[in-house]
């Protein structure tokens, strides 16, 4: 007799997606408007390239998964 | 007659083969034809009786060739449903039951109707049950629709009641005997029939599994002939035209949710949705009543949710869903039924409680790299009761899931990375040209500058602790602290001076710093005189504690000091702004 089958569910709740997608789409867009803000106003010597980095990197996996979240959230289940 | 001898004489080359066969008696044979539909069903009742010398474990069912060629769906189950027989000994019996659907069975007569008409057919059968064995007692009732009969073939007792018509019971019948019989009557039931039928089910493991269905029906009974008019049906929908498709039924599943019917132009609107615990009711209507022979294509689609149809087990998911289309009476001539899979599955298997050709294929939806795995099923000659669940196994790791989200972010990565690189890239022309040389110089100027403005703002800390340690004294009135602290500020204020100094060299120096020289300087200067007006302060507030004067004595003397402390330190504050916004 094999084992009842367990259903499945998406890892987050549906419920959880319009408010992830809001939250994490704003921190992406904070953390964007302060990757921009030290490009505009550092000079060339005192630019470090780690922190570019870091700044992009962070914000662009915030405004990965809030876009990813505002598809599921708008019905296109991805 | 014709039909019976050839299948007489298959069935005599099997009977010399299969000795066993003759050993059956079939005790009594009830048999009901329904013809409410246009799909014909056909409910047998078999009392099997072994009769021979040993024990039986099959019964042969026989169907005229022509009756077999419509043949949808054939299906043997107990009339008791707990009975179960592994092997009929000599001389028991066994009841069971034989439901036989058949499609294209009924042929209209007249084939060419007009829009005002109503819809004849015609049913041919035999009055006797075809069976390779001697059937002791049987009798045929066909239930029709409560309409008019035209016609029916009259043997001996025949009897009609209302809408049905009983033929026997007749007794001690030999095996392969048969009567023909021809049924006239009206059927205005919608003939519905899909010619093809595409089913897409798309997988999702963010929550929802997407079915989209699309249709192309024709109207399957008598065809129209002469001309159409729509003012007809609409001014007396009940007289005119009544065989014409006018809409359709489909029972979704439960809380299916993003219903839409749709055509190549566009939304049709015609439509009513009503859900309960049980399914979701879908009533649709064509563009047009499709009268004899017309057609239509459309498109269905509904999303359930993922819980309601994707299970795991024994590390294995499968998705359990329905097969055929969710519509009621529908014949189905084919039925292509695909299966998308996430991208990222593998191991995949189909598993159905029919036989069905099936295929796999690639397809590219939303943020895929490779594609995705797709299970085609076909299967063709379909009906309603064809619509049960099967499963598609498959093989998902869950890390897999994540395939979606790192595209996007790398997609975003990518443009800040290219940011960064335009900034970092030096486009100029030449490097000796008079503005690039220029623009160098400025920017050599402003970082001085902003170092200047560091080194003032930690003068200015320093100043603050200055402060800091008078209140205490007044608080205190520890006198050697408040020493020991003026020593250390003297020794940081020392620093800063000296590593001032080789900036403001600099900037004296340089050609393209002079508009804001002058700010600098100025700055600098009121620096240096709000740090002596401050040490005048704190020098007479010791000596005061010292001497232990009063404490509005000590106030009074430094009150005029302080005035002007801090008109300076406001000066200062503005230059600094100032100096900050260049």
């Amino acid at each position: 007799m094999a084992p009842p089958a367990k259903a499945i569910t998406s890892p987050v709740p549906d419920a959880w997606y319009p408010t992830l997608a809001v939250f994490m789409l704003a921190i992406g867009l904070v953390l964007t408007a302060s990757f921009f803000i030290y490009e505009a106003t550092s000079s060339k010597r005192n630019r470090s390239l780690a922190k570019e980095l870091t700044t992009g990197g962070v914000a662009s996996v915030f405004l990965g998964f809030g876009s990813l979240f505002l598809l599921l959230s708008a019905g296109v289940y991805v | 007659m014709g039909i019976s001898r050839f299948v007489l004489l298959v069935f005599t080359i099997s009977m010399l083969a299969s000795p066993a066969l003759s050993d059956l008696v079939l005790s009594k044979v009830d048999r009901r034809i329904y013809l409410t539909s246009h799909i014909v069903r056909i409910s047998s009742t078999l009392e099997v009786e072994n009769a021979g010398p040993e024990t039986v474990s099959k019964v042969l069912l026989a169907f005229p060739d022509l009756q077999a060629q419509n043949l949808a769906y054939l299906m043997a189950s107990p009339h008791e449903a707990k009975a179960k027989v592994k092997g009929l000994t000599v001389g028991a019996s066994f009841t069971f039951d034989v439901l036989a659907v058949f499609t294209h069975a009924l042929r209209p007569m007249p084939e060419q109707i007009g829009q005002a008409d109503i819809q004849l057919v015609l049913y041919r059968d035999s009055a006797y049950y075809l069976s390779p064995y001697v059937v002791k007692v049987q009798s045929l009732s066909l239930k029709l629709l409560d309409s008019r009969i035209e016609s029916y073939t009259t043997l001996e007792s025949t009897k009609v009641q209302g809408s049905e018509i009983k033929y026997g019971p007749y007794e001690n019948l030999p095996a392969f005997s048969s009567s023909p019989i021809t049924v006239h009557f009206e059927n205005n039931l919608p003939f519905a029939i899909a010619q093809e039928l595409v089913r897409e089910i798309e997988i999702s493991h963010w929550g929802n599994v997407l079915v989209t269905e699309h249709y192309k029906l024709i109207h399957g009974g008598a065809q129209s002939k002469g001309e159409f008019s729509r003012l007809e049906p609409q001014a007396r929908e009940n007289v005119q035209g009544p065989s014409a498709v006018r809409y359709l039924v489909a029972h979704l599943p439960p809380r299916a949710h993003s219903v839409y019917y749709r055509d190549a132009i566009g939304n049709i609107s015609t439509s009513h949705l009503r859900g309960d615990s049980k399914k979701t009711e879908l009533l649709i209507e064509p563009r047009y009543p499709m009268f004899g022979g017309w057609r239509t294509a459309f498109t269905i689609g509904y999303g359930l949710p993922l819980q309601d149809c994707l299970y795991e087990s024994e590390g294995r998911r499968f998705l359990n869903i329905t097969f055929s289309s969710p519509m009621i009476e529908l014949v189905i001539d084919t039925l292509i039924v695909k299966v998308v899979l996430p991208e990222g599955s593998s191991d995949i298997s189909a598993a159905a409680p029919f036989f069905m050709k099936q295929w796999q294929e690639t397809k590219i939806s939303h943020l895929d790299i490779v594609g995705r795995a797709v299970v085609v099923l076909e299967k063709t000659n379909l009906v309603p009761e064809h619509n049960q669940y099967f499963q598609v196994y498959y093989k998902f790791n869950r890390l897999s899931m994540l395939r979606e989200p790192l595209m996007l972010i790398s997609g975003i990565f990518f443009f800040f990375v290219a940011c960064i690189v335009y900034m970092h890239a030096d486009t100029s022309i030449s490097k000796f040209s008079a503005s690039y040389l220029a623009k160098q110089q400025w920017e050599e100027v402003r970082v001085a500058i902003q170092q200047v403005h560091n080194i003032i703002c930690r003068c200015l800390a320093t100043h603050d602790k200055l402060e800091a340690s008078l209140r205490d004294l007044s608080r205190t009135g520890e006198v050697q602290a408040c020493k020991a602290a003026r020593k250390s500020t003297d020794g940081l204020l020392k620093e800063l001076s000296k590593e001032l100094k080789p900036l403001m060299t600099f900037l004296q120096s340089s050609p393209s710093a002079v508009q804001v020289l002058s700010k600098v300087e100025e700055l600098v200067a009121k620096e240096r005189e709000l740090l002596e007006k401050l040490m005048a302060k704190h020098s007479t507030a010791v000596e005061a504690y010292e001497k232990k004067s009063g404490a509005r004595d000590i106030e009074n003397r430094i009150a005029l000091q302080q005035q002007k402390i801090t008109a300076l330190r406001q000066e200062v504050d503005d230059l600094l702004e100032f100096i900050d916004e260049i």
